[in-house]
């Protein structure tokens, strides 16, 4: 589905992603994972073109990202970051039905899949006319799904979806997701920067440090072959981390 | 004809009446006729001498635009053919408008304004230097007849209007051909040079010879005994054009030529300063008794209500007539601002350095621009008035909307760009609406600052809240200052008030706390 090709993007102060060469085949998960700073979630945003290559490439579906190309290709990926990213001056429903709106979807076709997602997303009807800011932090996250699969698009990639949310409602809404990652069938790219999280989404995590993949496997294959040094501290971290703190 | 000319025949006309503001009178089978005057009450009072006078032959439509900001102003409105007459004085042509020409006749004064199409009375009758005034008992203290008496007194403390210590002819030319030795001098307002003198804070000022308060007995003028100050006689100007096509122009000014002496004009003067008569009222009884004419119709009287109703009306006219054209202007320079930072830069850079230029200059300046596009400067509508609102307006929504763009969270900047709308849905749908609480807020500001630069209006007549504001501070009358002063407030409250029920419905409630 996505295919990268020495693919580079750098700041001025330095971080940023790349030269990453590699595919993400269609219909899986994938869990972007690493330290702060390690360049996964601008690899994300290369992915759906909000960030310009300075080399390489990026292609979608068969599809190199171009200027022209770029708002067709970015209708059929979902988009959703931490916090949802919702526009504050739209109901929830207003946020959900802008794209079919500028695709000139009649009313019924919107209402009906709005009332699919919704049953998807487990969100009561009422809440779908409140503005973002009378949502708690998991309805918010549920609206900002159902906003990013309203045109059904063939790929979703999520920026630490569950970051800021507190760990009751967190582990419901990762149930919650798996069960739609798994129900859709879509090719799902998930920012994390805990293990436990990408494993339970992923079999297929890349393991990211200063903007490079230094690992790619399963959680098994991260934590009994880890490939340097840098994985195996990563790993061991994570498990303390774990340990004092269950969640 | 055929029809697609006479199409664009009517479509310029209406587009030129626009433009002009609905410039061209109603019914044009009679010549209208416009006189005007400046902003200080002789002008006034000769303004409706001359129009009743006008009005007196039989001509119903002599309009008086009175209290105009001053000599260019009018002059150039006359040469321009947006007035057709108005009393100026022989001084103040050769002094600012032909200053470094050579016109020391009246006669060749009079060839240098035909070259213009305008045409000059003979003298009204009085002379209207300047003039040297002291209070009587000075005078009498220390002998003080003459100018030149002046040597012999060091120590006196000199108030001069702040024009007098300028000009050419004024207090350096003085004191060189005097030879004075008074080195206490200060500028200020004329109005306040009298309270000042009768004060005791300064001893001598100038004043002009037929000045209301010299009409008065605590007062003396000293003689000009080395004839210093240029003659200043009063003098009718009038378009010759308009002459030409309405012959009772002429007649009606002729009449009026040597009628009205130096007594008679302090007089008038301190009837209206003094007595609260109005330049209208002053004018009818003058015309009665030089001329023996008797108005068959009253005095329009005019109710405070009435004309706080118009000028709320021209008020509002200039407000909103700058206003909606800067709103549509600015916002789209806002955007382009807040989307390209170097082209923000100019754009802010150039709107920012018109609100740094003081108000009159930037009206002197587009009036100078409207006289060489030919339009019209002057009145109601101007535009030259609604050009400076329009420019000082554009600072704060041209700010305001860049900043309104700028401030929006680059989360949701992102997430706008991720769904893959047009850059048209885009800026319709969630930009504009985001940034909405900051541009009403630029608006806003606009227009409550527009309500107070509006004022100056008055100066070139476009009327409005300045008019009594202006004509208060002439006659040093505070009621007819609020006239102008308090509906200015009002309306700018109201303006507020306005605002804040536009924001509930422009601005989605989530975001009305930001604002």
């Amino acid at each position: 589905m996505f295919r990268v090709e020495r693919l580079t993007k750098r700041f001025a102060n330095g971080a940023g992603a790349g030269p990453l060469t590699l595919q993400l085949p269609r219909g899986s998960t994938y869990a972007l994972i690493g330290p702060s700073g390690c360049g996964k979630s601008t690899f994300l945003r290369l992915l759906n073109g909000l960030l310009t290559p300075d080399e390489g490439t990026v292609e979608f579906d068969g599809q190199r990202l171009t200027p022209a190309n770029l708002a067709a290709i970015r209708q059929r990926i979902g988009y959703v970051i931490q916090d949802g990213g919702l526009f504050p001056h739209l109901s929830a429903r207003g946020n959900v039905s802008l794209q079919a709106e500028f695709l000139g979807w009649s009313a019924q076709r919107i209402a009906a899949r709005m009332a699919e997602l919704r049953e998807l997303v487990k969100l009561p009807d009422d809440l779908l006319d409140r503005e973002p800011a009378r949502l708690s932090g998991g309805q918010r996250q549920r609206v900002s799904l159902m906003r990013a699969l309203m045109l059904d698009p063939a790929a979703l990639l999520l920026d630490e979806p569950l970051g800021a949310l507190d760990p009751m409602i967190r582990a419901e809404l990762q149930d919650d997701l798996q069960r739609i990652f798994a129900e859709l069938e879509k090719t799902v790219v998930l920012v994390t920067h805990d293990l436990a999280e990408a494993s339970h989404f992923s079999r297929d995590i890349l393991l990211m440090d200063d903007g490079r993949v230094v690992q790619r496997g399963s959680l098994r294959d991260l934590t009994r072959q880890p490939a340097n040094e840098f994985v195996e501290r990563f790993v061991t971290a994570q498990r303390t981390l774990h340990a004092e703190a269950p969640a | 004809m055929n029809r697609p000319l006479a199409l664009l025949g009517a479509t310029t006309l209406a587009v030129a009446a626009l433009l002009t503001g609905f410039a061209t009178p109603a019914a044009a089978a009679e010549t209208a006729v416009a006189v005007a005057s400046k902003m200080f009450t002789e002008s006034v009072v000769l303004g409706e001498v001359l129009k009743q006078a006008l009005e007196a032959t039989g001509l119903r439509q002599v309009e008086h635009k009175a209290e105009l900001g001053g000599t260019r102003v009018l002059f150039d409105g006359l040469a321009a053919g947006e007035l057709d007459a108005y009393v100026e004085y022989t001084g103040t042509l050769r002094e600012e408008i032909f200053s470094g020409e050579d016109v020391a006749t009246d006669r060749m004064l009079a060839d240098a304004l035909a070259e213009r199409g305008i045409l000059m009375s003979a003298p009204l009758g009085f002379n209207n230097p300047y003039a040297i005034a002291v209070l009587r008992e000075t005078a009498q203290r220390l002998n003080l007849e003459r100018v030149s008496d002046l040597r012999e007194h060091p120590e006196l403390r000199v108030g001069l209007s702040n024009e007098f210590l300028q000009r050419g002819d004024g207090w350096p030319a003085l004191r060189a051909a005097y030879r004075l030795p008074q080195r206490a001098v200060e500028g200020m307002d004329h109005n306040l040079a009298y309270l000042r003198l009768r004060a005791g804070e300064v001893d001598l000022i100038d004043a002009y010879a037929t000045d209301a308060e010299l009409s008065r007995d605590d007062m003396v003028v000293l003689e000009d005994d080395l004839a210093h100050f240029p003659r200043y006689d009063s003098v009718v100007l009038f378009r010759e054009a308009t002459a030409d096509a309405e012959p009772r122009l002429a007649a009606a000014i002729d009449s009026l030529v040597g009628k009205i002496s130096t007594q008679r004009m302090a007089a008038m003067n301190a009837e209206v300063k003094f007595d609260g008569k109005t330049e209208a009222e002053v004018a009818a009884e003058f015309l009665a008794d030089e001329l023996g004419v008797s108005r068959s119709t009253p005095l329009p009287k005019q109710t405070v209500a009435a004309a706080i109703a118009r000028r709320t009306w021209q008020h509002l006219g200039l407000v909103l007539g700058s206003l909606l054209p800067a709103i549509t202007v600015a916002i789209p320079l806002g955007i382009v601002a807040a989307k390209s930072p170097a082209i923000g830069q100019v754009i802010l850079a150039a709107v920012g350095i018109v609100q740094t230029i003081p108000s009159l200059a930037l009206l002197a300046l587009l009036m100078t621009a409207a006289i060489r596009l030919e339009i019209k400067t002057l009145g109601e509508w101007s535009p030259a008035a609604l050009g400076a609102l329009f420019l000082y307006s554009l600072l704060p929504i041209v700010r305001n909307t860049a900043a309104g763009f700028s401030g929006i969270a680059p989360q949701l900047r992102e997430s706008a760009e991720a769904l893959g709308l047009s850059p048209a849905y885009r800026l319709r749908r969630i930009e504009l609406p985001l940034a909405a609480p900051m541009i009403l807020a630029g608006v806003k500001t606009a227009a409550v600052m527009n309500i107070g630069f509006a004022a100056l209006g008055a100066l070139i007549g476009a009327g409005g809240y300045g008019q009594p504001i202006m004509t208060g501070i002439r006659l040093n009358n505070i009621g007819i200052i609020l006239q102008g002063a308090i509906p200015a407030a009002v309306l700018a409250i109201v303006v507020q008030l306005g605002f804040e029920l536009a924001e509930k419905r422009l601005v989605a409630p989530a975001l009305r706390q930001a604002a």
